[in-house]
């Protein structure tokens, strides 16, 4: 028999929560993340738990530069425009991301300004994880938070690399040009 | 166009649930007063668990047990000192006597204090000087402290039984010479005729139930907040996240987290100040010798109000001294403490003020929430019109909490290019 005021509610939630479809899906998404595939199903599911899903008409910003980080975004369904703003006040598009993809990680180490603005194009839902959550989590369960810091550092790390790689191929193809400038 | 029709729908709907929520919100605040206290309770023992609770789930314990194990432990706890307490609250024939007694005993110092053999003598320097002034204040307190007629006939009875000692019968006939009529004597009169008393005590002792009844019927709502706060896994955080529009969302969420942070460590560390004051003066009073259910009940009584600034001390003090004014002869436990139980209180009354001072709040730092002293004095006093000796110790974390909240919100706001 249907339950009419839903007295169990807080006891079936905190039972079958865990196991509800709607978990299973953001448990399925969050699997497919790098930053968060080393992890299992278990540990998963406690991290949706303080997953906090959001939906963006396009044209809405879901950060701008310059704004304190707080937390990562991870897109469900959507595109979001990673953008830069350029001496004429224009919006710059450096990156486009879609289902899947993550953006403003480095919120999760620290509270520094964000580098760049995320501008949704098309109508969006994103996962929002707090640093402040993730913080608790180290806390509560260390080796979760643990894993988690570890593979945001991996890719950071990787970031770096590929960014020092471009900065080294761009000074490469500008001594290029240099030396064809004086060639003429 | 249909953007700003639609911006404008949004703010009248925000509007009107903000304002409908606020109708509702003040008018159950008004309607269930009664529950506010242990509700407010209830939340601040959960928040305060917090910490254990994690500190048990790191150990392995499932969030469940954790809450159970934390529960018990304050069950226990609660129950171990209500017990104590309980045995040292007087019955109506106790409570008759101590009166007697401390009405015996205030005057006995007071007079040793003047050095004057009784009222009518002369006395020393400080009784020539301002000996008028202290009896004026000396005669209220006696005229506060006196039984009224119905007292008087329900503690004849208890002479005619012979349930009152020597020493008891000794006190009472001497405050009897003392001239003082109780201050609301006239008022006893109008509500009992002569030998009346057996149906006032009946009545008294049917409202006690009365209101011991009310009590626990609202009491019970707090184990039920502590144990709903701590099982939930922030879904009370996501339904309050949830409405808030995108804009705010990220701010929302580092104010909540920052305050949330921040009134934690104030309340956690003015109930560990609180504790380890009150357990110092416990002990402090074990040692000069105090019997263990007074040194227990001074000292929870000098801990609670120690979270009262300025008057805290005050308070404990006072406690302190009122006991020991009334305790004939104390033992110390160590040789070297003072046998006198005055001087014994205020010896440990004030170490535990320069502990606390020294030792103890240097320890709590997440307690450093700057507050102007004019402020807590204004909230104290304020506090204490507006909900008594309650409204007194809630009224400093209540301003801590909105200070917290507004100036976190403030910053929030700026730095999100919220406002300028």
């Amino acid at each position: 028999m249907e339950d009419p005021i839903k007295t169990k509610s807080l006891w079936k939630d905190y039972s079958s929560e865990l196991i509800s479809n709607k978990n299973k899906s953001l448990v399925e998404i969050l699997k497919q993340i790098p930053l968060l595939s080393k992890l299992s199903k278990r540990e998963l599911k406690i991290i949706s738990k303080f997953a906090f899903e959001r939906t963006f008409e396009p044209n809405e910003f879901v950060f701008k530069t310059g704004q304190p980080g707080a937390a990562m975004f991870i897109i469900k369904e959507g595109e979001v425009k990673i953008v830069k703003q350029n001496s004429d006040e224009d919006y710059v598009e450096i990156a486009r991301l879609g289902k899947g993809d993550i953006f403003g990680e480095l919120a999760l180490l620290d509270s520094s300004p964000r580098s760049a603005g995320a501008l949704v194009s098309e109508p969006t839902t994103a996962i929002a994880i707090f640093r402040e959550d993730l913080n608790k989590l180290l806390e509560t369960h260390p080796e979760i938070g643990g894993n988690i810091m570890m593979h945001l550092a991996i890719i950071t790390g990787k970031r770096l690399k590929d960014t020092t790689a471009q900065v080294i191929r761009m000074e490469n193809e500008m001594n290029e040009l240099k030396r064809k400038l004086n060639e003429k | 166009m249909r953007n700003s029709e639609r911006l404008n729908r949004s703010r009248i709907f925000y509007f009107s649930l903000f304002t409908f929520f606020i109708v509702v919100f003040g008018y159950l605040i008004v309607a269930l007063q009664d529950l506010v206290l242990p509700v407010l309770m209830g939340t601040l023992a959960a928040y305060i668990s917090l910490p254990g609770i994690n500190y048990l789930r790191r150990k392995g314990i499932p969030k469940a047990f954790a809450i159970i194990i934390l529960l018990g432990a304050f069950s226990f706890l609660v129950f171990v000192l209500g017990q104590k307490i309980v045995s040292a609250i007087p019955s109506d024939k106790e409570a008759l006597e101590l009166r007697i007694q401390l009405q015996y005993k205030l005057n006995e110092n007071f007079l040793a204090f003047l050095g004057k053999k009784d009222f009518e003598s002369e006395g020393n320097i400080v009784d020539n000087l301002i000996g008028d002034e202290l009896d004026q204040m000396f005669e209220s307190i006696n005229s506060f402290l006196a039984l009224n007629k119905s007292e008087v006939a329900e503690f004849q009875s208890y002479i005619d039984n012979a349930l009152v000692s020597k020493r008891i019968l000794f006190f009472y006939n001497d405050n009897l010479k003392h001239p003082i009529l109780p201050a609301h004597e006239i008022k006893e009169i109008t509500q009992t005729d002569g030998g009346m008393f057996p149906m006032v005590s009946a009545t008294k002792s049917t409202s006690r139930i009365a209101i011991f009844l009310n009590a626990i019927s609202t009491w019970i709502i707090l184990p039920f907040v502590f144990i709903f706060i701590l099982i939930d896994e922030g879904e009370i955080k996501n339904f309050f996240l949830g409405i808030v529009p995108n804009r705010y969302f990220e701010m929302a969420f580092t104010t909540f987290a920052n305050v949330d942070k921040a009134i934690g460590n104030y309340l956690r560390g003015t109930l560990l100040q609180s504790a380890l004051v009150g357990i110092t003066i416990f002990l402090g009073l074990l040692f000069i010798g105090f019997k263990i259910q007074a040194a227990i009940l001074i000292g929870i009584v000098a801990g609670i109000s120690n979270a009262i600034p300025f008057l805290g001390p005050v308070i404990g003090l006072g406690t302190g001294i009122l006991y020991a004014i009334i305790v004939e002869g104390i033992d110390p436990i160590l040789p070297f403490l003072p046998d006198n139980p005055l001087l014994g209180v205020l010896v440990v009354v004030l170490t535990a003020q320069f502990l606390d001072n020294a030792v103890f709040q240097p320890l709590v730092l997440g307690k450093a929430v700057n507050l102007h002293p004019l402020v807590v004095v204004i909230g104290v006093t304020g506090g204490s019109i507006i909900a008594g000796f309650w409204g007194m110790l809630l009224a400093i974390p209540t301003i801590v909490i909105f200070k917290v909240v507004i100036s976190t919100l403030y910053k929030q706001a700026k730095e999100y290019y919220i406002i300028y």
